[in-house]
């Protein structure tokens, strides 16, 4: 199996410590990447599970990050896609405007992983601010390559925390568009192939489960549930912001202990982001 | 009058004018020109419009210290190290209360305005951006500017049909045209030739996009030197119009090969600028009260400042832990 570097243990954490719902919702993220794809990845959680993925099952799948680092292979993960841990070991150093310029916009990025603030049943997503964008209750940090990569990429996954809160009928503003979005001219809702657009959201996984879309209607359906975590599918509808379609749904096949242990060991021992 | 480029922070920050169009290089916590702009807060410098892609602590204090009217930018923050609080407390008071307008890119439009700018073109054309609100008109926070203020677009984006092939719809983006770019660098040559590692991002398109570059470096070395490995430089001298010799001139962010970021640096600023009266006084202590880069790094302290060195060959520090709230003092 594909370790590259195995890295000391920092934080001391049993092996046999149950799995928490941040791991799950990372090692159901890695699974979804696979080898030979050419993979962008934001950063954050989607870092972390395109790195555990690169280390498990997914040796050949590159991974480009949009400041600097191209088919990287951290030996210590990357808390940022500009940081000198992704940088260390790649074979080329390219800019924005290739990365985002080039290799996005010329269609040869397979999966876009993202991660954001909220995310609604099209699977737009926000990571600009809450409220109205003009005058928000709370702004964040904004886009960064997330907008780019929504709308170039072959497809895209999404990471993110499940709650009430961040899964939502629509979100307060769209700064990644996902399967129905905004058409400038009129202000309305359009399917994305209506602007001429390729890709779409493909799965959101949280921390309950795997989301998926419905090829007709586009809307967001649970399509796996954490029940290894004791996650029901009645918790599930609690903890979304609009009715989601929960038939057919199963449980997701559980971690396996070399997966829980190269996270906790090798990708995050610090637990900068699975914070232990 | 000697032909020098080599002056200090402060003779090279007089060069900005207030009101300009101001460039900040690095990526979000790597490489900012740290040193340059505590020392245009140090001078009161008022009215920048500020462009980043994207901007990390630099934006947040110039934002903060109340030297800004305007950001043109794709992402305002500090990674995973916490939230840029003055950026968000300004914006969520709106511009009305503060008169600074923000307006928000992504990191592929930010390097093609940037591009164009570098090209001398009016604009460049991009498959992004289509189907999100950065182009809902409604939704423009600088419309009112928009005409007004020359260092503005007069529309933040337009739309063509593409004349030569399938005829789709293709989105136009303005170029950025900094008056002035600030770059922090590992090395650059006493003429201005400036070698980059561990990645050059943008810098390399807004130092041809600018009509003022300076940069600082963590050192100067001589010119004849780099010649040695051309294809190691990053940017040529006869773009560069001022250079500053600057160790540590990016802290608390990151310099491949030099050092790695501050975090305790990150866990007193973000304690600090929850609240706008800790901000107010964090820069006091670390930025108004101090004359200079030396004084600045002398409060930091040499155990600190050595416990931040990057392995040379991993580019990093492997000792850094990078979670604030497990962080141990340095010993």
């Amino acid at each position: 199996m594909g370790l590259i570097n195995p890295a000391p243990v920092v934080g001391g954490n049993a092996e046999k410590a149950p799995c928490s719902s941040l791991e799950r919702m990372v090692v159901a993220a890695s699974r979804l990447l696979q080898n030979g794809q050419m993979v962008l990845v934001g950063t954050g959680l989607p870092l972390v599970g395109a790195t555990l993925a690169k280390h498990v099952h997914a040796p050949k799948m590159t991974v480009v990050m949009e400041a600097v680092a191209f088919d990287s292979k951290p030996f210590a993960l990357p808390f940022c896609v500009a940081d000198a841990r992704g940088v260390y070991r790649t074979p080329w150093m390219p800019t924005a405007v290739e990365v985002m310029g080039q290799f996005l916009q010329n269609r040869r990025i397979d999966v876009g992983f993202l991660g954001g603030a909220q995310v609604d049943k099209y699977g737009n997503l926000n990571s600009t601010c809450m409220g109205s964008y003009l005058h928000p209750e709370k702004r964040f940090e904004g886009s960064g390559g997330a907008c780019d990569i929504a709308v170039l990429s072959g497809k895209t996954i999404i990471i993110m925390v499940h709650e009430k809160r961040r899964f939502v009928e629509q979100v307060d503003y769209i700064t990644s568009p996902g399967w129905k979005c905004r058409d400038h001219r009129t202000g309305r809702l359009v399917d994305r192939r209506e602007l001429g657009m390729w890709g779409g959201p493909s799965a959101v996984v949280s921390t309950m489960g795997v989301m998926k879309f419905d090829p007709e209607s586009h809307e967001m359906y649970v399509d796996e549930y954490f029940a290894d975590l004791g996650v029901t599918l009645g918790a599930m509808k609690e903890n979304t912001g609009f009715d989601i379609r929960i038939d057919g749904a199963r449980p997701a096949p559980p971690p396996k202990a070399e997966e829980l242990e190269v996270l906790r060991t090798v990708v995050d021992p610090e637990g900068i982001f699975m914070k232990y | 009058m000697s032909d020098s480029k080599l002056m200090s922070a402060r003779e090279a920050v007089n060069l900005i004018e207030d009101g300009c169009r101001l460039f900040t290089g690095g990526w979000t916590v790597v490489r900012k020109p740290m040193g340059l702009v505590y020392e245009l807060i140090r001078q009161g410098k008022k009215n920048l419009s500020l462009i980043s892609n994207p901007g990390g602590p630099e934006i947040d204090l110039l934002v903060g210290a109340g030297c800004v009217s305007l950001t043109e930018s794709n992402y305002i923050g500090h990674e995973v190290f916490g939230h840029p609080y003055s950026f968000r407390r300004k914006v969520e008071e709106g511009p009305e209360r503060t008169g600074y307008h923000h307006d928000d890119w992504t990191v592929q439009t930010g390097a093609l305005r940037l591009l164009a700018g570098a090209m001398g073109l009016p604009f460049m054309p991009t498959l992004s951006l289509k189907g999100s609100d950065l182009i809902n008109p409604d939704l423009d926070p600088m419309r009112e500017l928009r005409g007004k203020d020359p260092r503005l677009p007069k529309q933040k984006v337009a739309f063509i049909k593409d004349p030569f092939w399938e005829g789709e719809e293709v989105t136009l983006v303005p170029a950025l045209r900094p008056d002035v770019c600030l770059i922090h660098a590992q090395e650059v040559g006493e003429q201005g030739t400036v070698r980059l590692k561990g990645g050059a991002f943008l810098d390399y398109y807004a130092a041809m996009a600018a009509k003022l570059t300076i940069v600082s470096a963590e050192r100067i070395v001589p010119e004849d030197s780099l010649r040695d490995l051309p294809q190691a430089n990053t940017i040529p001298a006869q773009v560069v119009h001022a250079i500053v010799e600057m160790p540590y001139g990016a802290h608390p962010t990151a310099v491949w090969g030099f050092y790695d970021n501050d975090p305790w640096w990150f866990k007193d600023y973000l304690t600090a600028s929850k609240e706008e009266e800790g901000f107010g006084a964090w820069l006091k202590e670390w930025v108004l009260d101090l004359q200079n880069h030396d004084e600045y790094l002398a409060k930091i302290g040499l155990k600190r400042l050595m416990s931040l060195r990057a392995d040379p060959v991993l580019g990093y520090n492997p000792k850094i832990r990078r979670r604030l709230d497990k962080l141990q003092e340095v010993n």
